[in-house]
């Protein structure tokens, strides 16, 4: 074996958590190596001869037929990923073990997916970068169940302000505390004089349609009254600076990219990069000149020093290039070692070490945003198909007594139509041709008078942590380079199916205000499909993957203590969603960013006094 | 490139936009070339015989009484057209049926498409510039997405009046 090299810091992983650890600790020299089980652009935005950079990934998706959150990223079997369409419905009680990355042994089919590229899963987020609400972070005292988290949301709060500044989220802090909302439950402190770093993205015309259509607008969920209000998301999405702040434009281009230009694509891809995306972080730990970034290598074990309990070394596998299983093992040690994979991947490579898991919660407690679609017609055109996938939502119900008994929802405004629920423009004008039979004058009717109405909500219901919800492996299920691959054990409670159903009949009377005509549909034959009381609801998968190394109070029920260091190894962080206790009803990057920026904070002092 | 007037004439009936403005997608080579690629030249002469063989009214148009029972109900020439209007709308080109394929055949010499093995490929977007340039974009008052960006904030205005976006050609 050659000799072992040394770092300050090893980080495993190149998507947003590990480039915030690699930023802040490059910036006060500290020698940091990050190592990606993917392959990368190495900061390029155009291809130079057979480097590939950011364009090529346009390009997949210009010609990919099913465009699929991970439809431009490589296909790469040395670091396989879960696909959307690997989803199958596991109503015949069978594990689906053959079908794409993930080995899913139900009882219902786990729907997310990620990234594993330099950059991560950000490459395809949406960009919402909402805060938690208060109660989020005690559930169990508040509520009765689920876990209350051993750090506040006042002491996450000025890491919070931390995210929103180096992600650049473009929001009104006047509108995100949602004091407008009659429901105290959702209220959330701001600091005294904060803003974030751009105004709020232009919500779309389908949100101000539906904020007038919808004013007076109330339900009630067990005698209590609350009130229906749009309100405009936060996103990490270059807007209108406030201020001294510069947006942070295209990696490798930095013309592109200062505003959103209206692709309505963010979701796969954002072609200028006016999306916040993990590259952006990369490629300024880069310029510390304290980071080096290495692709293409997976970590495929850990060594531990048997009297500190330290982790020792890191091995990985170093593969030439994708299609082949040329690979060598390699070797690296850090003072502090930081998994920062994402949240399916860290389970994976504790369990195959081994470490970690005195508390044996390692891989349990996954959660995700089961996601109900609605949809229908809008009685008016309302221009869909336009602008960043969502710009509002409808806050209102995050929060509130009936917690006790079902979940909690955040209800997302989509701003594409059918895309989604039908696949509409590409899957649906097929049939108007073959089907429907029209052709000329009467085909462009039919798509210009319906199309632009076209109309759907999301519905992102919180799962509670369940320990019997876990990734596993299984020496059986290994992709080709020997590394395993994520065995899923999955189901939505009752907790989840009545937050569904009260989900539903909140979209039922909303589409009455508004005069919808709704075309909603659940098929046994969905593979999110579940029943509540007689009635049949389909869930889709929201690529929030949380839960699977808790943080806790203690080393008996918990993977991380507070600082996000691991209760068995002092040299060992974790960073990501992993970390969270409970995923509630906010799309969880901000979170995971702003804990991230905390839990460098720490490792800095950690270096500092070794 | 083969018959390529005769592709406009019919894909102008078809999708009633004029030739001027399908040319102007700059696509219609690579659509034309398709069609070449996936049937035959003598499949394509009768269909575009036939096309021209239709009654038409006073001003020059197609009875579409007639296109409907000649050509979009005729089980040889029906399918080809419906794949014409599919492509310029969604640049596609979906696999004609095993059925058709083995009644009326492919061209012997299809030359290989990029990626794909079979000779009778399953569907695929004909290239990157031709998803851009989908008829079905503009006519849903929006743009391709991923491409042609409207800029900042545009999708906060009120959306083209639909009945324009017809006329708007």
């Amino acid at each position: 074996m050659t000799k072992c090299e040394q770092f300050d810091v090893v980080i495993i992983g190149a998507g947003i958590s590990g480039a915030i650890m690699a930023q802040q600790l490059g910036a006060q020299q500290k020698k940091v190596l990050i190592l990606e089980a993917g392959t990368g652009t190495d900061g390029r935005f155009f291809n130079n001869n057979d480097k590939k950079g950011y364009e090529s990934y346009m390009d997949t998706f210009f010609t990919a037929m099913a465009k699929i959150p991970n439809a431009p990223f490589p296909n790469n079997p040395n670091a396989p990923q879960p696909l959307v369409t690997d989803t199958r419905n596991m109503s015949d009680g069978k594990p689906i073990t053959n079908n794409g990355y993930f080995v899913q042994m139900g009882p219902n089919p786990f729907a997310s997916t990620y990234t594993r590229s330099e950059g991560g899963t950000t490459l395809h987020w949406l960009g919402t970068c909402l805060r938690m609400l208060p109660e989020d972070f005690k559930l169990k005292t508040h509520f009765g169940h689920g876990l209350d988290w051993p750090i506040s949301y006042d002491e996450l709060q000025p890491w919070y302000e931390v995210a929103e500044t180096m992600i650049g989220v473009s929001a009104n802090a006047r509108d995100q505390n949602y004091q407008q909302i009659d429901n105290p439950a959702v209220h959330i402190p701001f600091r005294e004089g904060y803003d974030y770093p751009m105004e709020k993205i232009p919500q779309s015309f389908l949100d101000n349609y539906m904020n007038q259509g919808l004013q007076g607008m109330s339900v009630t969920i067990d005698y209590h009254h609350y009130p229906i209000k749009v309100v405009s998301t936060p996103q990490g999405r270059n807007g209108m600076p406030r201020g001294d702040y510069r947006p942070v434009g295209a990696v490798g281009n930095q013309n592109l990219g200062q505003r959103c230009a209206g692709n309505s694509n963010c979701v796969p891809i954002c072609p200028i990069q006016a999306k916040y995306n993990a590259l952006k972080t990369l490629a300024q730990a880069k310029t510390t000149g304290f980071v080096e970034v290495r692709n293409q290598c997976v970590v495929s074990d850990m060594a531990l020093d048997e009297y500190t309990h330290e982790v020792k070394t890191v091995i990985y596998k170093q593969y030439t290039d994708t299609q082949t299983t040329d690979y060598e093992v390699k070797t690296v040690s850090g003072r502090i070692v930081v998994l920062a994979a994402h949240a399916v991947e860290n389970a994976k490579i504790l369990l195959a070490a081994g470490i970690a898991n005195s508390s044996d919660q390692v891989g349990r407690n996954l959660m995700d945003h089961p996601t109900m679609l609605t949809w229908g017609l809008m009685p008016t055109d309302i221009g869909a198909f336009r602008g960043p996938g969502s710009t509002s939502g409808i806050p209102s119900l995050r929060g509130g007594e009936f917690r006790r008994k079902q979940a909690a929802f955040r209800i997302e405004i989509g701003n594409w139509g059918w895309s989604w629920p039908a696949g509409a423009p590409i899957s649906t004008v097929p049939d108007l041709i073959d089907n429907k039979n029209l052709y000329g004058a009467e085909l462009k009717r039919a798509i210009s008078s319906v199309y632009p109405r076209m109309f759907r909500l999301g519905f992102l219901v919180e799962q509670l942590p369940d320990p019997n919800n876990r990734v596993t492996i299984d020496e059986r299920y290994k992709d080709q380079l020997g590394n395993y691959r994520p065995v899923i054990h999955y189901q939505v409670t009752d907790y989840t199916r009545a937050g569904m159903a009260q989900a539903k009949q909140v979209s039922d009377e909303l589409f009455a205000y508004l005069g919808v005509e709704a075309y909603t549909q659940y098929k046994q034959s969905d593979p999110g499909y579940v029943t509540y009381q007689g009635e049949g609801y389909s869930y889709n998968g929201a690529g929030h993957l949380v839960g699977t190394h808790i943080m806790g109070f203690n080393a008996q029920t918990s993977v991380v203590d507070k600082h996000q260091r691991s209760w068995d190894h002092p040299n060992l962080y974790l960073v990501g969603c992993g970390n969270m206790p409970t995923i509630s009803t906010s799309n969880p990057t901000l979170t995971m960013a702003a804990l991230t920026y905390w839990a460098a904070d720490n490792v800095l002092k950690a270096l500092e006094q070794t | 490139m083969y018959r390529l007037d005769d592709f406009y004439d019919l894909s102008a009936t078809l999708t009633d936009y004029p030739v001027t403005r399908l040319i102007g997608t700059g696509v219609g080579n690579e659509y034309n070339q398709t069609l070449s690629q996936w049937v035959r030249q003598d499949v394509l002469d009768e269909l575009y015989h036939c096309f021209s063989q239709l009654e038409r009214n006073n001003d020059g148009q197609v009875c579409p009484q007639a296109l409907r029972h000649q050509l979009l109900s005729n089980e040889k020439y029906g399918p080809i057209a419906r794949n014409i209007i599919k492509m310029w709308y969604l640049s596609i080109w979906y696999k004609m049926t095993d059925n058709w394929s083995m009644t009326y055949g492919i061209p012997a010499y299809s030359s290989p498409v990029i990626g794909v093995e079979s000779p009778t490929p399953e569907d695929y977007i004909i290239s990157n510039n031709a998803y851009i340039q989908g008829l079905v974009w503009p006519l849903m008052g929006s743009h391709p997405m991923g491409a042609k960006q409207p800029g900042y904030g545009t999708w906060s205005d009120a959306p083209l009046n639909s009945i324009a976006s017809i006329h708007l050609q």
